[in-house]
């Protein structure tokens, strides 16, 4: 396959091939498949809350490799104010499975400042889950402003503009099958 | 592992399935150009999975936006007209639209979505389905891309549901007939 076309003016180098990231997510889906372990579908289920738009390459990944039957859910987020992240975040769709009594593993794309990976935590833990837990590609420990508890995780990235696997600049690349590091010039365009 | 139990056959082998969105990646990027990127609009849940592996097969420029609906109930479902939940980030008056769903059978909710989008002005509107039930039809849809004719069968794995469960199958399979007769009979 050949993305050259897509990434020759626009990726300054592949950060996590697709080789390591599908290592890393059967790793994720191990242990988070014995975590939950004897969790059956039910009112105390296990639901995956995807975080649209970015989070859904690594859902469909990580979805399909878990031992433990459970259900798939999106939310749709955005903020006030995209230039600044500010932290004000607002809910656009919520997720529609009631989580109440059970089990919600957020799984998120990316969490860098950690506004929105805050929000959510917030959010569904008013809504009396029986646990709540966050699964996470990428972090960017370097850009966090609030602190949150990530239970699984990817990868630790350095403060670089990375696109693919559901991450994007202004919706391109975002289906690219590996993580790439943006060009300086793209992004200060 | 309990998931697999209640699967009847599998019907489409998760290799079967890779092969054919290879395939359908290439016939996608050879309909479009660089130039006029399509937009892929997925209609959660169910295609999410197909469009994960879909788009990872395309090496044409694009952008994935998402549309999520809901049923009004039962006297409006002879129509197929839905209730929008989620719409569309992005402006699609002028773009080339590539609708992108798991399954068509009776081609309500389809048929709806595609006038929806259409008063939207866009340059074009294509389908690309992973699986067609031609048997289940009630309203004619123009499909341009199809993965798999299925037989009228209760079909789930690969982002397809019953009650929500089973999504995640890497496979589809067909389910067994006592799982969906057992729940029919306690909501009827």
């Amino acid at each position: 396959m050949n993305h050259e076309n897509q990434i020759s003016d626009a990726i300054e180098r592949v950060l996590l091939d697709e080789d390591a990231i599908a290592a890393r997510v059967s790793r994720l889906a191990a242990e988070i498949s014995e975590a939950y372990a004897g969790v059956e579908y039910g009112q105390d289920g296990l639901v995956l809350v995807g975080v649209l738009k970015g989070a859904f390459v690594f859902l469909a990944d990580l979805a399909r490799q878990l031992a433990v039957p459970h259900h798939v859910d999106f939310i749709a987020l955005s903020s006030y104010n995209r230039s600044t992240s500010s932290g004000e975040v607002r809910l656009i769709m919520d997720s529609r499975i009631n989580v109440a009594d059970r089990h919600v593993l957020i799984v998120e794309d990316i969490v860098d400042t950690g506004h929105t990976l805050d929000y959510l935590q917030r959010t569904f833990q008013a809504r009396n889950p029986a646990s709540l837990r966050s699964c996470v590609f990428l972090s960017k420990p370097a850009r966090r402003e609030v602190p949150v508890s990530i239970d699984y995780l990817g990868f630790e990235i350095p403060d670089v503009w990375v696109v693919g696997y559901g991450l994007d600049f202004a919706d391109r690349y975002r289906t690219l099958p590996f993580i790439g590091a943006l060009k300086e010039k793209i992004y200060k365009s | 592992m309990g998931l697999h139990g209640d699967v009847d056959k599998i019907l489409i082998s998760e290799d079967r399935l890779q092969q054919r969105i290879v395939e359908l990646g290439r016939e996608i990027n050879e309909m479009y150009c660089d130039d006029d990127p399509p937009l892929l609009v997925c209609v959660l849940k169910g295609a999410f999975m197909f469009l994960a592996d879909l788009t990872r097969q395309m090496t044409i420029r694009h952008e994935v936006d998402f549309m999520e609906t809901s049923s009004y109930g039962a006297r409006t479902k002879s129509s197929g007209v839905v209730r929008i939940l989620l719409d569309l980030e992005r402006n699609i008056e002028g773009r080339h639209v590539l609708i992108v769903e798991d399954i068509v059978d009776s081609g309500r909710t389809l048929s709806y979505v595609t006038r929806n989008l259409e008063t939207r002005n866009p340059a074009s509107v294509r389908v690309c389905t992973l699986l067609n039930k031609p048997s289940r039809r009630v309203i004619d849809v123009a499909i341009d891309f199809v993965g798999f004719e299925v037989p009228d069968e209760f079909v789930i794995g690969y982002g397809l549901d019953f009650d929500e469960e089973y999504r995640n199958l890497p496979f589809i399979g067909v389910l067994k007939e006592e799982v969906y007769a057992e729940v029919e009979a306690k909501t009827s």
